[in-house]
């Protein structure tokens, strides 16, 4: 609980968290009403195709798809910061033990994250019904199913926050982490696209930002898997990688910068 | 109380401990000195957890650092003033370090007030010159109160106005019954603000021993003139002592005591004209002591060790 406290002002006093959270809210909220916005003055030039399969759910949340860049940013700037700075050693002294630390600054980024997308997608979400309003079919929050796409859709951002956190864990440098946290969501199906067909598919919804489609649609896109499932395989994935890099971290030495 | 037992710090090829051993008393200012690269850090960063030993360990109130339950209120040190966030303020600093470890929020401005940074509180850590940057250093280092004490080159940035401060406020701490353990690679600085010194080299034990001791057992040589300088050599040699700089102004004699070659020369009959004890300064000792730090190392036998 110390340990939490000590963690939380560490995260609330230096401008990159609050950057991040700026960033954030900026991307998903305001990237929301630009597309619903363009959705909207467009709607009438839409092919049939288009009509009949549109999700004013998962359309008014796509700026969250842009927002996870900066939670991401968010997580490695929280660890990698320290090992830049050298404060790791400073901080290390104060909590030696290194479990102890790593789950207290897990949950002082979970929480934040999870208030923070959760914020900012139910902010999306009801602006951008606001904005489809009279002309494009909106969706109503009372609905179990769109309901859970807005609430996985925030959860998504803090599972990526501390994906990043881990890929920071284990690199320990904020330019390598946040090269391999973007090439992951970004790099990485663009590789997919150069395998045959059959393993495409297979490939493609695997991949974190597809999971992360999944989970903010009422209805499974094609060829992806449900939300919970989708959902259930990011966790996965979050917590290998912070398993990975909580034993790299018991090993290492704190010692001088790398 | 800190407990160095047998460490051993291999880093790949590079043996940077080896089975280093001593004891770090309360009550006084030890000294830690050593040439760059001698392992002086290491050591600390394994005393405070922070790496981990290839064997040994390092005991700290009888335990392993990692064992403490909250150890800023039982160790306090000063490795790297740089390490801090350069974006957060100094208070906000404090804060969480006293947050980590349950000690009171006004206990902040109490260490503040005490290293003279206050004014600058609220500031930004990458805005500080390295001087304040040490001072808050050493804020951090008090923030729990602690009987054990570490700094590992505090002098470093100070002015001298801060370096009499420092060496000041060691003194004061280990008079209060506190163990202050403190490295340099200042021997100077060490003759005159520290009682007990542990010299290493190549990660190796070198000696131990207060300032006087040292200065007195490892370096001395007698300055001697006399009436029959040839005779007083040979006497000299065969009493295992050894002749430098023999000329006829007179002989420099190292292994015996002004009082030794004195009876020596009475007893043989030799007029003495002059017999000056010459005192090494520590930085004296110092480079002979390290220059070469294996040989020396493999003598493990000095009675100021206390085995």
């Amino acid at each position: 609980m110390a340990t939490t406290k000590s963690e939380w002002i560490k995260f609330r006093t230096v401008r990159s968290s609050i950057m991040g959270v700026a960033v954030t809210v900026l991307l998903t909220i305001g990237l929301g009403v630009l597309i619903t916005t363009l959705i909207r003055t467009h709607w009438s030039q839409l092919s049939a195709i288009r009509v009949a399969t549109f999700d004013p759910v998962s359309s008014s949340l796509r700026g969250s798809l842009f927002a996870q860049f900066a939670v991401g940013v968010i997580g490695t700037l929280f660890i990698t910061n320290e090992y830049t700075s050298g404060s790791i050693r400073t901080t290390l002294t104060a909590v030696p033990n290194r479990f102890r630390l790593i789950a207290a600054k897990c949950i002082v980024l979970l929480i934040t994250t999870l208030i923070l997308g959760e914020f900012v997608c139910f902010a999306a979400f009801l602006i951008g019904q606001r904005i489809y309003l009279g002309v494009v079919p909106t969706a109503s929050i009372d609905s179990g199913t769109v309901l859970r796409s807005v609430i996985l859709a925030g959860l998504y951002l803090a599972l990526l926050a501390i994906f990043a956190f881990a890929l920071g864990l284990i690199l320990r440098q904020s330019a390598a982490a946040i090269s391999v946290f973007v090439s992951l969501l970004l790099i990485v199906p663009i590789i997919g696209l150069f395998f045959p067909q059959s393993w495409q598919n297979d490939f493609t919804r695997f991949e974190p930002s597809t999971l992360g489609v999944s989970m903010q649609s009422p209805f499974a896109p094609s060829n992806s898997f449900g939300a919970w499932s989708a959902t259930f395989i990011l966790l996965a994935y979050v917590v290998a990688t912070l398993m990975i890099a909580m034993a790299l971290f018991q090993r290492r030495d704190a010692g001088p910068n790398q | 109380m800190i407990k160095i037992d047998h460490l051993t710090k291999r880093y790949g090829d590079t043996l940077a401990l080896d089975d280093l051993d001593f004891e770090v008393k309360p009550g006084v200012v030890t000294g830690f000195l050593g040439p760059n690269g001698s392992g002086k850090s290491t050591t600390m960063r394994i005393i405070l957890g922070l790496d981990h030993p290839t064997g040994g360990r390092a005991i700290v109130n009888g335990h392993r650092y990692a064992e403490l339950k909250d150890p800023v209120r039982e160790v306090g040190a000063l490795l790297d003033a740089k390490a801090v966030h350069p974006g957060r303020t100094a208070r906000n600093h404090l804060r969480a370090l006293a947050a980590s470890n349950q000690i009171r929020r006004s206990r902040v401005d109490e260490v503040l007030d005490f290293v003279g940074i206050a004014a600058v509180a609220n500031k930004k850590v990458g805005t500080y010159s390295l001087g304040m940057s040490q001072r808050l250093g050493i804020a951090g280092a008090l923030l729990g109160d602690p009987g054990v004490l570490l700094f590992d080159e505090p002098v470093n940035g100070l002015d001298p106005e801060g370096i009499k401060w420092i060496r000041e406020f060691f003194r004061a701490l280990a008079n209060e019954g506190r163990t202050v353990f403190v490295s340099s690679h200042l021997m100077s600085e060490m003759a005159v603000s520290v009682d007990e010194i542990i010299v290493i080299g190549r990660g190796r034990f070198i000696t131990s021993g207060s300032v006087n001791d040292l200065t007195k057992n490892v370096g001395g040589t007698v300055l001697a003139r006399a009436s029959d300088l040839d005779k007083l050599s040979a006497l000299v040699t065969s009493h295992h002592g050894v002749v430098h700089d023999a000329n006829d102004e007179g002989i420099t004699i190292s292994g015996l005591t002004s009082d030794e070659v004195g009876r020596l020369a009475f007893d043989a009959g030799i007029a003495i004209f002059e017999l000056t004890p010459q005192r090494a300064s520590l930085e004296e000792v110092f480079m002979d002591l390290t220059a070469d730090a294996v040989e020396y190392g493999s003598k493990k036998t000095d009675p100021a060790r206390g085995q």
